[in-house]
């Protein structure tokens, strides 16, 4: 007959037994289906950003379809020609014997820029520049969202269907960046809409203070310059024509002025906007020597080519901001950085070249909100 | 920078991120210097002439947009 102490003691072994089990159990069920189980936790977590990746990218495909509707007569329904640009590829060269390349790179970008352009002249033809140019960014913005999302969701399926932890680790892994870049490139729709300057847009502002009410000439497409006196030295100023949202080419512009224009320039002064590194503050301006310039890599070529060719130092002033802020509104912290980098150019030109020299100052970046003066 | 008071258009504010801003243009007479602060309007570019300057009357130009954070009311 058992005795209350000796049921209380069989009920105690019996509870630590079922929990020796069930621990056993789990540990048993993690060792065979604990990859599993991750690959559901991360996977999870992939699709809440994918589904927030695609909510950005129909907002940008619905933001270029009204701005064609709201910005004139289209010819025919513009969601059906905006479908199409979103597919639209660019099939970089071959790479394998790596000479002249960049020429081929040229070539290839320059034909889709002028092939974007001329559709969307169709699409609106009778907007103003301005009006064309904008579209053709948001178009981009709209584009490059479509790919992110084609690509994360691509990686996404292909590690479930493979039940591959280690491709879907790897994507989760870089998710907050991704998701940072896009969100500041759908944030960019709203100031691409409204005309405003960007970031992005702090060299062009800075040149376009030299070339208030002088003569302006084309010197590459979309690029334009101007020449003043400064102490002495006569100063050629490029930068993309605003207030377009245009980026230019600059480094045909500079290329034309040496060998075209036979200008024989004593330097090189490039101002442009420069990714800052996280802890860095906004509006921070750094000075250095090289080509400032950003994109696909053609135009810096060029200016590296053509200023060692013809031993032209280069130098480059760099205004630090953020990805966001680089393709957003302007902000105040940006522009506060003007008047440092008026003072460098200043030092620049007073301290590297002399009297009756020739300088070439470039405004690197997009030109939109930002004219050249009359 | 000794910003005269302008007659202000409804501001129209931006979201970027998580922050709120309101987009500034600075208008800046030629002649005597005097710099205006007001809201940007659409069609704003820098080095576009604008207004007319309230203290000398000659047509100042745009030399600066840009954005400045929303401060919040306590």
């Amino acid at each position: 007959m058992p005795t209350l102490a000796n049921m209380s003691l069989q009920f105690g072994s019996d509870v630590s037994s079922l929990l020796n089990i069930v621990w056993l159990l789990s540990f048993f069920v993690f060792i065979v289906y604990g990859q599993r189980i991750q690959v559901y936790i991360v996977g999870n977590d992939i699709s809440r950003a994918l589904n927030r990746l695609k909510l950005m990218k129909d907002k940008s495909r619905k933001e270029a379809v009204d701005y064609f509707l709201g910005t004139g007569k289209t010819s025919a329904d513009p969601a059906v020609k905006i479908d199409e640009f979103l597919e639209y590829v660019t099939i970089m060269p071959v790479d394998l014997d790596p000479q002249g390349i960049v020429g081929k790179i040229e070539h290839i970008t320059e034909t889709r820029d002028e092939r974007v352009r001329s559709e969307v002249k169709k699409m609106l033809p009778n907007a103003e520049p301005i009006k064309v140019s904008v579209a053709e960014n948001i178009l981009e913005i709209a584009s490059s969202l479509n790919m992110i999302h084609k690509i994360v969701r691509h990686y996404y399926l292909l590690g479930k269907k493979t039940n591959s932890y280690i491709l879907l680790v790897q994507l989760q892994m870089i998710m907050p960046q991704v998701l940072m870049e896009a969100d500041a490139l759908i944030n960019a729709v709203d100031t691409f809409k409204l005309g405003q300057p960007v970031g992005d847009g702090i060299g062009p502002i800075i040149a376009s203070k030299y070339m208030v009410n002088l003569p302006k000439q084309v010197v590459a497409k979309d690029t334009v310059m101007s020449v003043t006196e400064y102490k002495g030295r006569t100063l050629y100023v490029l930068k993309a024509e605003g207030p377009m949202g245009y980026v230019g080419e600059p480094g045909l512009a500079i290329q034309r002025v040496i060998e075209e224009m036979n200008v024989p320039l004593n330097a090189i002064i490039m101002v442009d906007a420069a990714l800052k590194l996280e802890g860095e503050k906004t509006g921070d301006v750094a000075e250095g020597i090289g080509a400032a310039i950003g994109g696909i890599g053609t135009d810096k070529f060029r200016i590296e080519e053509v200023s060692s060719k013809h031993k032209v130092p280069v130098y480059a002033i760099l205004v630090k901001q953020s990805i966001l802020e680089a393709i957003t509104v302007m902000r105040k912290d940006i522009t506060d950085a003007s008047d440092r980098v008026h003072t460098l150019i200043a030092n620049l030109i007073e301290e590297k070249t002399k009297e009756g020299d020739k300088v070439l100052l470039a405004g690197i970046g997009n030109s939109l909100g930002v004219g050249q003066g009359a | 920078m000794s910003t005269a008071p302008a007659p202000q258009p409804p501001q129209q504010q931006t979201q970027q991120g998580k922050a709120k801003f309101t987009v500034y243009t600075i208008e800046e007479c030629p002649a005597c210097g005097q710099k205006t602060k007001r809201a940007f309007q659409v069609g704003d570019y820098i080095t576009k002439d604008s207004a007319n300057c309230s203290k000398c009357g000659n047509v100042t130009k745009i030399t600066l947009i840009y954005a400045e954070p929303v401060v919040k009311s306590k």
